[in-house]
């Protein structure tokens, strides 16, 4: 199983717009958790591992009610955590910084500066 | 009941770490360099640190850096707990928000996981068990961690 930051930001955005619901959401990370544990996840790009696991941590669990038939949540809180996890493409310059860093291409450094 | 009661009846699974489906009686050899950490007996009772200590060595990566961002802890009957994030709820009252907290038993190598969600004074008040038969339900305390009921 693959997924990447595009595929979590579309749950949050399904679940937003009602073409998902909360509960549908939730058994979607929870597949995702459970294929996490027999270790059968790739992460794309593997160096957003770390952000894609924090917006299906956050989609597990997303239909979490304070009482019957009322969610914990408001669909302000998914908005700010959906934000919170940043756009794609948001760590294009961490990750054009960190190509630079490798010695074999410092060369690149001056052009990309000079742009 | 109280909610450690409750955590104690909620189901346990198996554990996949460090397992992958493809993986073979016999695999090529991988020499991963370990911590050194003092020998455990047989029936050595381990203490909280201790069971911290060997966490940290051989299930950190596994465990603490997917479900423990928000801490862990170590109990006295051999389980580990990794505590999630607190996910904030800003619209629901005297409730803060939730986090899921996976719990890891050392002895028997079996997981189980649930949502809790806790009030602003840090207190679990709702606990939902994620069952391996597909039910679901919300288990309610009070703010003294006395068991009130469940939907």
């Amino acid at each position: 199983m693959e997924v990447d930051l595009q595929a979590v930001r579309r749950v949050f955005k399904d679940v937003l717009n009602g073409r998902m619901l909360r509960e549908q959401a939730d058994r979607w990370a929870y597949a995702v958790v459970r294929e996490e544990e027999t270790g059968v996840v790739t992460y794309s790009p593997p160096h957003e591992r770390e952000r894609i696991w924090a917006g299906v941590m956050y989609l597990y669990g997303i239909d979490t009610m304070k009482a019957p038939n009322a969610y914990l949540h408001s669909n302000d809180d998914i908005r700010e955590a959906m934000a919170s996890l940043g756009g794609v493409g948001d760590n294009l310059a961490s990750t054009i910084l960190r190509t630079l860093e490798r010695p074999s291409l410092s060369g690149l450094a001056t052009s990309v500066y000079e742009i | 009941m109280t909610v450690d009661d409750f955590h104690s009846s909620i189901d346990a699974a198996p554990s996949d770490v460090g397992r992958r489906p493809d993986a073979t009686t016999e695999r090529s050899a991988v020499v991963v360099p370990l911590r050194q950490i003092s020998p455990t007996y047989p029936n050595q009772r381990l203490s909280p640190e201790r069971l911290h200590q060997i966490d940290r060595v051989f299930f950190g990566p596994f465990f603490r850096e997917k479900y423990g961002t928000g801490g862990d802890k170590a109990l006295e009957n051999g389980r580990i707990r990794y505590y999630g994030p607190v996910q904030r709820a800003n619209n629901a009252g005297e409730l803060a928000g939730r986090r899921y907290v996976h719990e890891f038993d050392t002895m028997t190598g079996c997981t189980r996981g649930w949502h809790e969600t806790l009030d602003r004074m840090g207190n679990v008040r709702q606990v939902r068990p994620e069952r391996h038969n597909g039910m679901m339900g919300h288990y309610q305390f009070d703010s003294n961690g006395r068991y009130k009921g469940s939907w």
